[in-house]
């Protein structure tokens, strides 16, 4: 079994872990914002049948940069 | 309820040094890259020494694969002497790219260890690789840039003295508002580094994210979940090896002097 940490320890590690839990807040944006780019490609799709394996191919292409932010978050998170 | 899962340690973030040689330490993603280069450059002799005018399936398959690399940097460039250029080196890091984040799926290799630290890790899924990748991916923009507008003229493009001097010509009004372009200016050079930082985290992320969720997943349910789940790491590393070399070819295109009229 561990030893039980000291007072002041013990508050450092707990800010860290709210720190923790706070970094992964900002993926909610990143959540809204591919939601609403497959919304126009699905949109966009409808309106014009011929092309959407095109529009298919640059929807997943948009959709990877959009996780980007994301993924930045989830270092964010690794790293504390 | 009894324990159906397999527990592992979380892979930590360092990467695992095997050896050193002369006090350089050697990681295993540095063996791997090197695996990776040996393979494809024995393909590719291969290839080319068994060129037939009627291709067998292999070569069907080759050919296959680069009409589709070809079209997508076509729709990046939009220009085909700009296509030929850059072809080489996208092409290059696409194909690379892609067996380095798929290398990971192939079972039984991370168990290989050289006294107790596996090899075989995915080399991706360490960032001294992806950060070495975009850095000299950003540095060999900067040399064309340099090579089509002269060191002066890039140096220009950041720092905007002269058209400082000229809107200050012209009147107070526009002198102050190529005041403001001016700082624009230098702000860019930070954003040269946000393209390396960011081509370098977004790639080492999404890997490395699918490593620890596949040993977390093993670790709940090693059922029939990881399976899903490493479909979902195949998708994503192919799709992000298609992310990467695009946005080589686009940051590509904004270096290079747009051109006139002509084709």
């Amino acid at each position: 079994m561990e030893e039980m940490m000291t007072a002041p320890e013990a508050q450092v590690e707990a800010a860290r872990l709210i720190a923790k839990g706070l970094a992964t807040v900002s993926m909610f944006g990143s959540g809204i914002g591919e939601g609403i780019l497959i919304g126009k490609a699905l949109e966009a799709m409808g309106r014009n049948p011929e092309v959407s394996g095109t529009i298919f191919t640059r929807m997943i292409i948009g959709v990877a940069l959009a996780e980007s932010t994301a993924i930045y978050a989830l270092v964010a998170f690794f790293l504390l | 309820m009894e324990q159906i899962g397999i527990v592992r340690d979380i892979p930590s973030l360092e990467p695992d040094v095997v050896f050193s040689i002369a006090g350089f330490p050697i990681a295993s993603s540095t063996l791997m890259i090197l695996l990776i280069t040996l393979i494809v450059a024995l393909l590719s002799g291969l290839m080319i020494r068994r060129f037939a005018v009627k291709p067998g399936k292999f070569q069907t398959a080759i050919e296959l694969l680069y009409e589709q690399v070809v079209g997508l940097v076509d729709q990046i460039t939009q220009s085909r002497k700009h296509s030929e250029r850059i072809f080489p080196i996208i092409g290059a890091m696409l194909v690379y790219l892609t067996i380095a984040n798929l290398i990971g799926v192939i079972p039984g290799l991370t168990e290989i260890t050289y006294e107790g630290s596996p090899i075989f890790r995915s080399p991706t899924a360490d960032f001294n690789t992806t950060f070495g990748l975009a850095f000299a991916a950003v540095l060999v923009l900067q040399f064309v840039s340099i090579k089509d507008y002269g060191v002066l003229g890039h140096l220009g493009k950041f720092i905007k003295l002269k058209e400082v001097y000229q809107g200050f010509k012209k009147g107070i009004s526009s002198g102050l508002v190529s005041l403001i372009d001016f700082f624009v200016g230098l702000l860019d050079i930070i954003g040269e580094i946000a393209k390396i930082v960011s081509l370098a985290l977004r790639l080492f992320g999404n890997m490395y994210a699918g490593n620890v969720l596949m040993v977390i997943i093993f670790g709940a349910i090693s059922v029939v979940l990881p399976a899903v789940w490493l479909g979902m790491n195949i998708f994503v590393g192919v799709l992000q090896a298609m992310v990467f070399s695009a946005l080589v070819a686009a940051y590509y295109m904004l270096a290079v002097k747009p051109e006139a009229e002509e084709e």
